[in-house]
This record gives C-alpha cells, structure tokens and sequence, in this order.
C-alpha cells in the first residue's frame, strides 16, 4: 500500500452509518419522558432482545436502563458492546469512557475501548487489553484480543502464548482456539488439531475460519483468506460479518458479480456496516468506468477522464510491466488490472478494514487501486511513482505466493520507485528526521508492528521510509541479487530472522547495528543540521520579503545543502531562482530549479516557470523535458499539455506533440478549434493526411471564421489537387 | 455564431465598469486593478466606445446614478449598454445590494436606472458576492444577464471577475474565432475557468455563475441553444479582438463580406441539420461550404 505522507485522513467521510448507528446519545434527554412508561425494563431484557436480534428494541431498552440507572457503569458497558456490534463505534467509546469516568478500573470498559482502538489499528488497543487484564486477570476476552493483536504484528509466538493463557483459564474458549488455528493456517499447516477442538464443541463456530480469513486477508492472501470465509459461511450462513468480508474481498480481486451478491444479502439481511455499504454504492458506481484492455493489462477509468488519462497510465503501466518482468526474473501468469478513482472516497472504499487509511494505491493480488492524478491538489501527487510502487507489490505478492512480511514489501515497493528515478518517491521529511533524530525506528524483526499498529502518528510513514532504506542498503551493501533471494526465501516461509540469517549471515540484531550506523552517518548532517536550517530558512524568507536578493543567496548558500530533500512550499531552491531573477542572472535561476526538480519538487508553478525559463533561453528541448516531468504529477492541465506539444513539434517530436495535443483537446477545452486545429497540425506533419483533415474540419466546424484553420485547409486542397 | 447583425456601424457602445467597496486593503487593490484592466481593454479597442469606469471613492451611488443617467439621455435604441460591477453584495433574505463607499446601490434601483436607458441591448455582469439574489429585479427583455453566483446565499467573495476580465483579452475566449469576444463566449471562459479554480484547489465551490437572457428565466449555468439560453448572449459582442468591423465598412470588399455571411449561415444551417443527415454526406457538404469560405476569406485578406 503506498501511503501519502503529508496527510492522513480521519475517516472516510461518506461512511453511512445504518440503522443503530443514526441514534446518539445526544437524544437521552427526550427519553427520560419515556422512563415512566418503560420503567419495568431489566438488563436481562435488554439482553434477550439483543439475543433475538431485535435490535432496535434492544437498543430502546439499554436506552431506558442507562438513563433510570445513570451511575451503573455496567448498564453502559453492554449498551456499548451493542452499539459496537451495530456499527457504532463513536457512541460505543463514549459510554466506555463514561462508565470509566464512573469506575476507573471496570474491566468490561476497558476492555469495550481496547476492541474500539484494535478496529482502528491503534496502538492503543494492546495498552487498554492489558489494564482490562489488570482490573480482571480472567477476562479471557481480553487476552484472546491481546493474542490477536500480537498476530496482527506479525508476532505469532507472542499471540500463541497469550491464546495459550486464555485457555489456561477457560479451556473452552473457543476464540482463543481459533487464535491458535489462524497461527498454523498462517503457516500452510491446514491440518492444524485446533479447528477439530473447535468444532467438537460448536459444530457451527464458523468464527474460527472468519478469523482465519481475517489474518490470511491482512497478510495479502486474499484468495486463501476468500476460501476461508466461503468455509465459515458453510458453517454458519447467518455470520454476516464474514459473508460481508467476503463480498469485500471479491469485489478487491475484481470478481463484482459475486461481490454484489454477497454483499446484497447483507444489505437485505439488515447487516449495514461502512463497508457493506459503500461497497454497494461503489459497485453502483462502476456503470460510470469504462475499462481498456490489452494482452496483459485491464486498465479500468472514469468515463469522464479515460480519454485524458489512457495513454500516459496504459504507457507507463506497460513499461513497469516490462521493467520488473526482468528484474524479478518473473512472469505474472495474469493481466494487472489497474484501477483508478477520481474520486478519493470512492478509492478508500477499497482500503476500509485495512490498516493505514490515508493510501494513495493499493494492491490486491493481481488487482491495483489507486487514486486519479484529478483526486489530489496539483502537485502533491506523483501518480506514477505510487503506480510504479504498486506493481511492485504485485510482482513480490505473486512471487512469494503471498507470504512476505509487510516491512519487505514495503521496502521493496519504496526501493524500487526511485530505482525509475531519483525524482520520485518521497522525500526526507520532517517526521521522520524527528524519529532519526529520537532513536524511534524499529528493530527490523518488528518493523511489521510500526506499519499495523503504530504507536504514534507518523509511525507508519517512518515505517515505509525505514524499510525503503532497508531494501536500499542491502542492494547497495551486498547486492539487488540478494534482495530477490530475500524474496524467495520469504515465499518458502521462511521467517525475517532466519532470512537475514540465511541471506546476509548476520543476526537481526547484528543487521540492525550495522544499518541503524549506515543510516546515522547518511542522515547525521540533517538530523543534527535541523533545527539552523529551519532557523535559516525562516531568515531567509523575511530577506525574500524584503528584496534584499544578494542577501538571500549569501545567507542561502550555506544552509540549503544541509537538508538538500527539503523541497515543499518555502523552500530554497525557488528563494534563490527569485533572487538569481531579480539580479538578471536568468542562467543560475534555472539552474536553482533544475536542481529543485532533480531533488523531487514538484509544485507545478514551479516546474512551469522553470520551462518557461529555459524556453526563453532558447533550449526548447529542455523546456520540453520540464515540462513533461509534469505529466506525472499534474496531468490535469490542459495548458500544459498545449505547452509542452508546441514545445515538442517546435523540437520535431510529432507522436510526443501528437499525444499532448489530444490530451488538450480530452479535457474540453474552451478553446476547442484551436485544438483540432493543433491536432491536425501535428497529424499532417506526421503524414496521416485523413485524420489530419478530421480534426481540421472540426476545428472549422467549431469556428469557421479561424483564418490559420482556414489556411491550411486550402493547403491540403491544393496539395490533394496536385496529386 | 453569427454576428453580422450584431454591430451596425451607427450602433454606440456604452460601457459602465463599477468597482465596488473591498472592505480590506486586499480586496480594495484588486477590485480596483480588475477595474483599471477592464478600462484599459475597452479604451485599447480604439473604437468609437464610450466608457465610464468608476472606482475607489468615485464609486459612489451618486456617481453611479449620474453617469448612468447621463447615458439615459446619449444613448438611442440600437445603441449597447455593457455594465459590469466588481466587489461585494449583499443579501437579506429580501433585497441584494452592491456594498459601494457611503450608501449601497440595491439591485431595485440599479434595476430602474438601467430601465431608463433606451439602448435596447444591455448586458447587466454582476460579479459581486450574492449577485444571484440580483437575477430578479434586473432580468428584462432584451437584456443579457450575467451572474457570480447563483444565489444570495453564496456570500464568499468571487474569481469569477478575475476570469471575466482574462476572456476580454484572451482570443482562447473567442470560440469561434471571429475576432469578437461575445458575452456568451466570455460567459462560458469565466464560468469554465471559476469551476477549474476551484476543482483544481480542491475547495468546496462558493460561486456557481448564471447567464439569463430570455427576460423571464432564473438563469443557466450552461447555456445552450435548446433551451433558448445564450441566443441573445453569442449575438452581444463585448469586445473584438481586431479590425473586423473596419473590412466590413471598406466599401471594395463589401461584396466579399456578404458572400462570407451568406457561407457563415450556410455552414450554421448544414450543423442545424447534422444529426438528419448521413455522416459521409455532411462532410462532404461541410469541406465544400468551409473550402469556399476559406478561399472568400483568403481574397478579403489580399
């Protein structure tokens, strides 16, 4: 999954929370009215009426309780648990923290937060488990979360020990014994004794093999983690959460016929959770995407920008394809299908229950999702840098049949983008010299908990950075070679310590040493620089205010190279191409912004001055080549692609001119003769005379009075006259 | 689009430019700046155009009644009148006025002053905040109607002027290249450009232009044929962009400029029948009306 570094969304706004998740407790007033009526309401009602799946009701029920009994913490506990069931997870939170607020140490709220935060991925969940634990060292409930959690990051000795307590306790407890069996499934021992244990006890615990989806699915094995959920619903065809997971995870792999199916019957079934619902409304959506096919891609767009974005995604799709057929030595046995979504919310549809919100792409097997370049602000998205880092995870997933640790991939997928070029991936920023700087990055063996449960905000951005560096310094230190091996190694199960082990003859420990010394000597100009570049950098903002340009380069000069990656709004490449202008030295200001787009900036004000600059300067083909970098951060512009196909058939580039000319004329343009009338310029000279003359006519049609359009109509007349 | 008929050569151009009040010193300079460029546009035509551009403290609502009655008494029928008003506007819930230094000017009273001027072509671009909430008491036969937003309750300050004042000197505007820039066509560059602001930013739009000009509609985002919208807007030019006007008053190539109205109509008449005929057909008639309009051009050009 490719995150985007500046921002991570909150939520996803359009989550549409049915039926129990519309009541809020801001309502309780109005039901003390009520209280008179219902006053006979018990706690054993409540809960037979939630048995029965009379929701509703139940929910009116605890609503009466809670509100005759507003100091009884246990009342608000399991109309939380009934909330958290329905969807809400909001309101859930709130009366744990309320019955907190009332006994500090009940266990059933600490525990009730601890399942909020782990639905959330928060590191907090494991903090909560374990004071829940302390308030009731019984609370099996809680360890089994505690296993789970461990197994999530990757750790499966830990979650084996903590089910192992569970059961120690409760020798029946049937969701720790399906803790224990995700932990063989994980490992391809699918004849584990455990899942036997369990349906000795409860023939129709279809929950052990949802769990077992669960994991297989947060591993990236979706197919597995699909035949999984089709077991439990064999068992149990009521589990809606499962059948609702698979809906999910078929319409991931591409399989939307199914999906709806799965997913309609949940709906219709009153199982109406975020994820059901949104995928119903994205599947609807899908009449509104056309998708091109070629021998091994299905590229899938938005009607309303396929014309524009078709030709650059479809080309660089391609030559990723090509790119890593050799460089995995393998080939995919499949087309990719390439996803792409204008809409940001339609796209994280696709990643909800998955760790990490805020994604830009994100991978499914053979399937990738990403947003649309028209998704995001102009210039904070490098659309073929997060499709290039996707393929990758696609290439290293079916390599190892799915079975990678996450910080692998990752790093893998973080490597190989600025393997294309230095110019893309992310750069160095400020959270992360924040965490160089506080010895935060993780040991290698669990980099997977940083990316899956972080511990604080920007963990998971550091995460990507730390195992992109990983996968950096083993290509440079021992060799690309051994990468792949790694990856091999991986496929055959082998665990991180004994692939260090095998690969690099180095514990994981010894690894970290010499990494974490690698790393610190790389970074230690601009861990240790920081805080006088920021100092510098503020300086030489106020001199830019004041014009004082000699100033701004002398006070620039020293401190620009300290934190060379900085390339975000203020910073001092563009204040030292200002200055270089404003003393009429144009040839060090372009010089200023050629190093700007080489270090990865990419506002495109910027990038466009600097073509202007050297378009000016008489170096047309190197206008060109700024510009065309824009391509892949701001396809969206129509004077771009104007620009840059004047550029190229000034430079005799004609397919070049001929592919911006079309991508002018795709984003309807106000001025659309002058499109045609570009077209047909550039087709004419690439000597296909009959498309030539079509986009003519239509230039002419459009405006019949264009006198340049009208020229060279009679240009081809008399040419077609003369033949 | 045709505009053969839309300048008569004793036809007289009024334009009326009002900045109205900023409130900060930003908005201040730059509804004064969209003014001054709108002034040196119109004045950079070289034609016969009398032009009026009221700003800063000038603008007042007595300075604004008296150069509007002053028009009321120059002006003939067949003359245009061409208001355009920057800044900030208000609405109640009842009645919408241009925020000007000393009193505001409600749309009623502007509504009146505008009704007193016999020219009978008028285009009224309201580009203030709220300037929806003006569609009703300025809408008239006869008068093109140009909005910032759509309603009174869209309050945020507007780009629209900074694009309407871009497709006043932008020959991109001028769609179909005849060298004049429509209201219309300007219409459409600003409205276009306004919605790009926004998506482009990734900001919520504040303002949804309106264009009315049927004197009885509440106004269209996209006008089109169909729907009767944009007929008198394509035939009100704004500006030209060159000397057209100046050939079709050389008395030597007067012949030469009615045959190319003539083809002008023939090819808007051919694209009228376009879904009617066979695709191979139209094309055919289509080269030989666009060759013999080229080559009519080619010899108004010698």
């Amino acid at each position: 999954m490719r995150l985007e570094f500046q921002r991570r969304d909150a939520g996803i706004a359009r989550m549409r929370h049915m039926s129990m998740a519309t009541l809020t407790l801001q309502t309780c007033a109005f039901v003390v009215l009520a209280v008179a009526a219902l006053h006979a309401q018990t706690l054993e009602q409540a809960e037979t009426l939630w048995k029965a799946k009379r929701y509703d009701a139940a929910n009116e029920s605890f609503r009466v309780l809670v509100v005759a009994h507003p100091k009884n913490p246990d009342y608000k506990v399991r109309w939380g648990r009934l909330l958290l069931e329905r969807f809400n997870r909001e309101d859930a939170a709130t009366l744990f923290h309320e019955a907190i607020e009332i006994k500090k140490n009940h266990a059933g709220a600490l525990l009730g937060l601890a399942i909020v935060a782990a639905d959330g991925f928060e590191a907090k969940a494991v903090e909560f488990a374990e004071q829940a634990l302390a308030a009731d060292p019984k609370l099996t409930e809680a360890r089994v979360l505690l296993a789970r959690l461990a197994l999530e990051d990757n750790d499966p000795q830990k979650a084996g020990e903590q089910a192992d307590k569970a059961l120690a306790i409760l020798p029946q407890a049937l969701d720790a014994m399906a803790v224990r069996a995700s932990i063989d499934w994980l490992n391809d021992r699918t004849d584990t004794p455990w899942i036997g244990r369990i349906l000795e006890n409860d023939p129709r615990y279809g929950d052990a093999y949802a769990l077992g989806g669960h994991f297989l699915i947060l591993n990236r094995r979706y197919e597995e983690g699909i035949r999984f959920y089709r077991k439990a619903l064999e068992l149990k065809p009521d589990l809606w959460s499962a059948r609702s997971q698979l809906g999910v995870n078929l319409m991931r792999l591409g399989q939307d016929d199914e999906a709806r199916e799965q997913l309609e019957q949940c709906y219709a079934n009153h199982y109406r959770d975020a994820a059901t619902v949104n995928s119903l409304r994205l599947l609807d959506s899908y009449k509104n995407y056309v998708t091109f096919r070629t021998g091994n891609t299905i590229l899938k767009l938005h009607k309303k920008e396929a014309d524009l974005l078709r030709p650059y995604f479809e080309a660089e799709l391609k030559r990723a394809i090509t790119t890593y057929q050799k460089k995995y030595a393998f080939k995919l046995d499949r087309p990719v299908q390439l996803e792409v979504y204008p809409d940001h919310e339609d796209f994280a549809v696709r990643t909800m229950g998955l760790p990490g919100l805020g994604a830009l792409g994100v991978t499914f097997g053979y399937v990738v999702a990403m947003d649309s370049p028209s998704g995001r602000k102009p210039g904070s998205f490098h659309w073929a840098s997060t499709m290039w880092h996707e393929l990758s995870h696609v290439y290293v997933l079916s390599a190892t049949q799915h079975r990678v640790p996450r910080w692998f991939t990752e790093g893998m997928a973080v490597y190989e983008e600025t393997e294309v070029s230095s110019e893309w991936g992310d750069r160095l920023d400020a959270q992360v010299i924040g965490a160089l700087k506080h010895k935060k990055l993780l040991p290698v063996t669990e980099l997977d908990r940083g990316f899956v449960h972080p511990s604080y905000p920007s963990q998971v951005v550091v995460s990507y950075y730390q195992a992109g560096r990983i996968c950096g310094f083993i290509a440079h230190e021992w060799s690309y070679a051994k990468l792949l091996a790694m990856m091999h190694d991986f496929g055959a199960n082998m665990t991180t310590p004994d692939v260090i082990q095998k690969e690099l003859a180095l514990t994981p420990e010894e690894f970290d040493k010499r990494f974490f010394a690698a790393l610190d000597a790389e970074t230690k100009k601009v861990v240790d620089g920081f805080e006088d570049w920021h100092k510098g950098v503020k300086e030489v903002a106020g001199l830019a205010r004041s014009n004082d340009w000699q100033q701004v380069l002398d006070k620039s000069n020293g401190i620009r190279d300290i934190y060379p990656d900085y390339v975000e709004a203020g910073n001092l490449y563009e204040f030292r191409a200002d200055a270089y202008a404003a003393l009429n030295n144009k040839p060090a200001a372009i010089g200023e912004l050629e190093q700007y787009a080489r270090m990865g900036g990419r506002n495109p004000e910027t990038l466009k001055r600097l073509a202007t600059l050297l378009a000016e300067a008489g170096k047309n083909s190197e206008a060109a080549r700024a510009l065309d970098r824009l391509n892949f951060i701001d396809l969206v512009d129509e004077e771009l692609h104007r620009r840059l196909g004047d550029l190229w058939m000034a430079d005799n580039n004609v397919e070049g001119a001929i592919r911006e000319y079309r991508a002018a004329l795709a984003e309807k343009p106000i001025d659309l003769a002058a499109s045609h009338y570009n077209l047909a310029r550039a087709y004419r000279r690439a000597n296909r005379p009959d498309v030539a003359r079509d986009e003519l006519l239509a230039a002419l049609e459009e405006a019949p009075g264009f006198r340049p359009a009208q020229k060279l109509l009679l240009e081809i007349m008399q040419s077609e006259q003369g033949k | 689009m045709l505009l053969a008929g839309g300048m008569t050569c004793s036809a007289a151009t009024f334009y009326v430019t009002i900045a109205g009040l900023g409130g900060e010193p930003d908005y201040e300079q730059r509804f004064a700046q969209w003014a001054s460029e709108l002034d040196s546009i119109l004045k950079s035509e070289g034609r016969d155009a009398k032009i009026s551009t009221l700003k800063g403290p000038d603008a007042a609502r007595a300075n604004v009644r008296t150069a509007m009655e002053k028009i009321a008494r120059e002006a003939r029928p067949g003359d245009v009148l061409v208001v355009m008003i920057i800044g900030h506007g208000s609405y109640d819930g009842v009645e919408y006025k241009i925020n000007l230094p000393g009193p505001d000017l409600s749309a009623a009273e502007l509504g009146t002053l505008l009704n007193r001027v016999p020219a009978t072509r008028q285009l009224v671009v309201n580009m203030t905040s709220a300037s929806g909430a003006s569609i009703d008491a300025l809408r008239k036969d006869n008068r093109v109607l140009i909005t910032a937003t759509k309603s009174g309750s869209e309050k945020n300050a507007t780009v629209f002027a900074r694009y309407w004042v871009e497709a006043l000197r932008d020959a991109a505007a001028d769609a179909d290249k005849n060298e004049t820039i429509s209201a219309l066509e300007a219409f459409r560059y600003a409205e276009h450009k306004a919605t790009e602001y926004y998506d482009s930013q990734k900001r919520l739009a504040t303002e949804h232009p309106l264009l009315e000009d049927t004197g009885k509609g509440a106004g269209v985002r996209t006008p089109s044929s169909q729907d009767s919208e944009s007929l008198r807007a394509g035939a009100l030019p704004v500006v030209r962009l060159a000397a057209a006007k100046a050939m079709a008053n050389d008395p030597r190539k007067r012949e030469l400029v009615t045959k190319k109205d003539q083809l002008e109509q023939q090819i808007d008449e051919l694209k009228y029948r376009k879904a009617a005929l066979a695709p191979e057909d139209y094309k055919k008639q289509l080269t030989a009306l666009l060759v013999e309009l080229a080559q009519t051009q080619e010899e108004l050009d010698k």
